[in-house]
């Protein structure tokens, strides 16, 4: 269900309408590339599990009109921008300018701590999760999310993951373990720990460390991903791993990562929004975005002009 | 998760885990009320426990020097000057003392030697007062008494206008002695607290001031010093807090008259040593009611002490929060 | 050239004094120490653990008195452990920058440092006088009261310093903010809370005055907590102050165990805490 959304930006009138970025394999006409380090890494390899529909992919979650304040100062200022279901969306900008912070209002975890209000909506399958009332602990089964210091429970790799499960469900221990052998394969790390999953969390390395929580997070079975820089704490074989994780993981979930390293943006998602100082400058397929900003300040921040 | 589990909250159900969030909160809430609690029940209880000494002796109990059960007849002014006394020659040697061990650990001790000497000093701390206390009496006291004191009495006792502090015979026990267990009992607390803040000083201060030629001494005493003037009072503050109160060791050593002297050489009383010695024995409300009346002014007395100190520390964060 | 000579001179005297006063401070503790093991060793015997304490001039043990410290040292420890923890819990969780956690915090240190022998008379007119008789449930109370601030103090610090991440990646999860702190908070700080409660038993381990008018003594054994009981500080303050050879003897006796117990529990709980952050 395609539901209309805002888009900061005019249409292309020349360019095919394409719903399915990443489709087929055929080298796509590339305009005048202003952005000459990144237009190269947005070609695309086939996608793996593109062969089902050539409808636009539904809008998971919907924001809109986000504001948001720490205490006095206004953090973001009026987002709104759709999430699409298996889909990646990376939020881009420098330091600062609100990525993280319209991360956290998506599963809300910024009501940890008072004084900190946001107003707006955002819609979950069409409904507010935003609204008062809601079973906030349920909303974030839904919306699993993953830091980025990996932050593994002081507990057995076995019970790291059966925390979550067990929040929800009671069930046999066969069942449980099958669950979290199911997350672990999803995960890619199962190979690694299969022989070792009593022992604690605390001793894998950082890389395996940040797969088990995308593990624990999974394994919940959630419908969105929300991924703060998880590969920024990480060495460059790990980050690679997880960027490939989180290629396969989109076939199962609508994704939103949160990334300041516009290389890893390029690579890994479908879709772009570019935030500074708390503005929505532009959000856009990926391969667009980095191809043909449309906004002289996202242009400015991809050539590297600032940053 | 099943897909089919709403996440709005109907009226029925209840948010997942609310009843627990509100049992625990309200559980950990209950036992933090509960140190409040202590505490209103001490100053309660205290006050009613001395007021009929009070009622009876007035202001008088402040600056009555007798100490008659039989007439029935008390007041507080020897225990209070004692534990006023004791303390006083307590932070006269503690202090310095304290002073010099924080400047050898944070400045001159090699790297290796820091944790173990710290590890030690504060041993001082973990030891009990009535350890301190036998120590004392079996120990410190016939020493005092064969070798400090006919010292002090021959030379300072000879001094005009000093000669007085250091009159009488050497009996060991006594003011000063006890005095002298407190300076090593609060010792390892204000050294403590001082190797604490002169830590805070950044690196960058002290390194320039050396660069610029400066010794050690002139480092610590222009430098660290005025940077934790703050930390370094309120830590004297806990010491003296702590000096106050001490009962066991002062009790062994102190030698239990209820009379005042000039020379602290001669036995005396504070209020703890005046309450563990005669508090079981005590027959008669009045008597035991001016006991009572005692441990209220030794609270006062800390409380005032110890707020002080926290408060001073507490400025002493809010700074530190400021410049980092 | 004077100027400079002085201050070298000024910085070798003061230089010189920390030295002194260093060793000072560790001349006391090497000379109670060994006072402590010369004079006491002699009193560690097997009877010493096998007899009651004895009246004056005739042979004997502290039986009675170790256990009666134990019983009492086991339930102040078993009453405010959880009390500490739960209230400690509260500041560090629930009351970081309320007034009501600032004014606890307070009166907590206040309590920490205060007399403990104002804590006996507290439980003195609250206990004691209710009941009319001293007991060893009084004297375990008043111990308790001695505990309390001590672990509210290290469980604050130990929970202040488990990472907030970590308690976000619990309620990301969905996990109601009890069961983030009962079944991750806590886990990740438990060995540090362990250390504040060994340091709390250390710290009750060697107190007497609050059991001065509250648990009393008792020269013979007893099983009754509703009456007096003999304990080791007692004991040895009554023993060591007489002038009877033998008691002064187990006055030795049992301020070395005491010390010994001290110093044990004192060490476990540095080398729990160094062993604790290694890990990390």
């Amino acid at each position: 269900m395609n539901s209309p959304t805002a888009r900061p930006r005019v249409s292309e009138p020349d360019m095919p309408d394409r719903s399915r970025p990443g489709d087929g394999g055929a080298p796509q006409a590339r305009r005048v590339p202003s952005a000459p380090a990144i237009a190269p890494l947005v070609q695309r390899a086939p996608a793996a599990k593109d062969a089902v529909a050539v409808t636009a992919p539904a809008v998971k979650v919907e924001i809109r009109n986000i504001n948001f304040f720490y205490g006095k100062s206004q953090a973001l200022h009026n987002i709104s921008l759709p999430l699409h279901d298996r889909r990646v969306t990376a939020f881009i900008g420098p330091s600062g300018c609100g990525k993280s912070t319209l991360l956290r209002i998506l599963n809300r975890i910024y009501e940890l701590y008072p004084g900190q209000v946001a107003t707006g909506e955002v819609y979950l399958d069409g409904t507010n999760i935003l609204a008062p009332g809601l079973d906030l602990n349920r909303l974030r089964a839904k919306i699993g999310m993953v830091f980025q210091k990996p932050t593994p429970f002081p507990m057995s790799i076995h019970d790291n993951i059966a925390f979550g499960i067990r929040l929800y469900e009671k069930l046999p221990n066969s069942e449980l373990d099958d669950r979290i052998e199911s997350a672990l394969r999803r995960a890619a790390l199962w190979d690694e720990v299969k022989d070792k999953l009593r022992d604690s969390g605390l001793g894998l390395s950082g890389g395996q460390q940040q797969r088990l929580c995308i593990a624990r997070a999974i394994a919940v079975e959630p419908e969105v991903l929300l991924l703060d820089e998880p590969a920024s704490a990480l060495d460059p074989i790990s980050t690679q791993r997880i960027e490939e994780l989180i290629a396969e993981l989109k076939a199962d979930y609508c994704i939103a990562i949160v990334t300041h390293n516009m290389q890893q943006a390029a690579r890994s998602s479908d879709y772009t929004a570019f935030l500074y100082l708390g503005e929505l400058i532009e959000f856009d397929e990926t391969e667009r975005i980095f191809t043909h900003p449309q906004m002289r300040r996202t242009e400015d921040y991809i050539t590297g002009r600032f940053g | 998760m099943p897909a089919d589990i709403a996440i709005e909250r109907s009226e029925t159900t209840r948010r997942h885990g609310a009843f627990g969030d509100i049992v625990f909160r309200t559980l950990t809430q209950f036992f933090a009320l509960l140190v409040l609690l202590v505490l209103g029940g001490v100053i309660l209880s205290l006050i009613s426990g001395a007021w009929p000494a009070l009622q009876r002796f007035g202001f008088g109990f402040l600056v009555g020097q007798a100490w008659n059960p039989v007439t029935e007849n008390f007041g507080a002014l020897a225990p209070v000057y004692g534990t006023l006394v004791t303390s006083a020659i307590a932070m006269l040697i503690g202090i310095p003392v304290a002073f010099g061990v924080a400047l050898f650990i944070t400045e001159l001790c090699p790297n290796w030697l820091k944790r173990p000497l710290s590890t030690m000093i504060e041993l001082l701390a973990a030891i009990p007062s009535i350890i301190y206390g036998i120590w004392g009496l079996f120990v410190l006291a016939p020493f005092v008494q064969e070798h400090i004191e006919p010292l002090l009495i021959d030379t300072l006792g000879n001094v005009p206008g000093v000669g007085m502090l250091f009159a009488g015979p050497p009996l060991g026990i006594g003011v000063l002695t006890a005095g002298f267990i407190l300076a090593v009992m609060v010792l390892p607390f204000i050294s403590s607290v001082m190797r604490d803040v002169f830590e805070t000083v950044p690196a960058v201060l002290r390194e320039s001031t050396y660069a610029l030629g400066a010794t050690t001494t002139e480092v610590v005493w222009k430098v660290v010093l005025p940077f934790t003037r703050v930390g370094v009072f309120g830590g004297i503050l806990l010491g003296l807090g702590r000096a106050l109160g001490e009962t066991m060791a002062v009790t062994f050593v102190i030698g239990n008259s209820h009379h005042i002297h000039a020379s602290i050489l001669q036995p005396g009383t504070t209020i703890s040593a005046a309450l563990a010695n005669e508090f079981t024995e005590a027959v008669g409300d009045i008597y035991l009611s001016s006991l009572m009346a005692l441990g209220l002014i030794l609270f006062v007395i800390t409380f005032i002490v110890l707020a002080l100190a926290k408060l001073l520390l507490i400025k002493l964060e809010r700074q530190a929060g400021k410049v980092t | 050239m004077e100027i400079y000579s002085r201050r070298r001179l000024t910085n070798w005297l003061v230089i010189g004094l920390s030295v002194l006063a260093t060793a000072f401070g560790l001349l006391w503790l090497i000379l109670v120490l060994s006072t402590l093991l010369i004079n006491g060793i002699g009193a560690i015997t097997p009877s010493l653990f096998a007899e009651m304490t004895p009246p004056p001039g005739s042979s004997g043990g502290l039986l009675n008195a170790i256990a009666g410290s134990l019983a009492m040292t086991a339930i102040a420890t078993l009453v405010g452990t959880p009390t500490g923890i739960l209230a400690g819990t509260f500041l560090a969780e629930y009351a970081r920058g309320s007034w009501l956690g600032e004014v606890v915090r307070f009166v907590n240190d206040i309590l920490l440092s205060a007399p403990s022998i104002i804590v006996g008379l507290f439980v003195y007119e609250v206990m004691v006088v209710q009941m009319g008789h001293f007991s060893a449930w009084a004297g375990a109370m008043a111990l308790a009261i001695i505990t309390i601030p001590v672990v509210v103090r290290t469980t604050e610090d130990m929970l202040r310093l488990v990472p907030s991440a970590l308690r976000e990646a619990a309620a990301a999860l969905g996990a109601p903010r009890w069961k983030v702190i009962v079944m991750v908070t806590y886990r990740a700080a438990l060995q540090g809370m362990l250390t504040g409660v060994l340091l709390a038993v250390a710290r009750v381990s060697g107190e007497t005055a609050p059991l001065l008018f509250t648990a009393l003594n008792n020269q013979f054994w007893s099983n009754d907590l509703n009456g007096p009981m003999a304990n080791l500080p007692v004991v040895i303050f009554q023993f060591a102050m007489s002038p009877y050879a033998d008691w002064q003897v187990l006055a030795w006796g049992g301020a070395l165990l005491i010390t010994a117990t001290i110093l044990i529990l004192n060490i476990s709980a540095r080398m729990l805490a160094a062993w604790s952050s290694f890990k990390q």
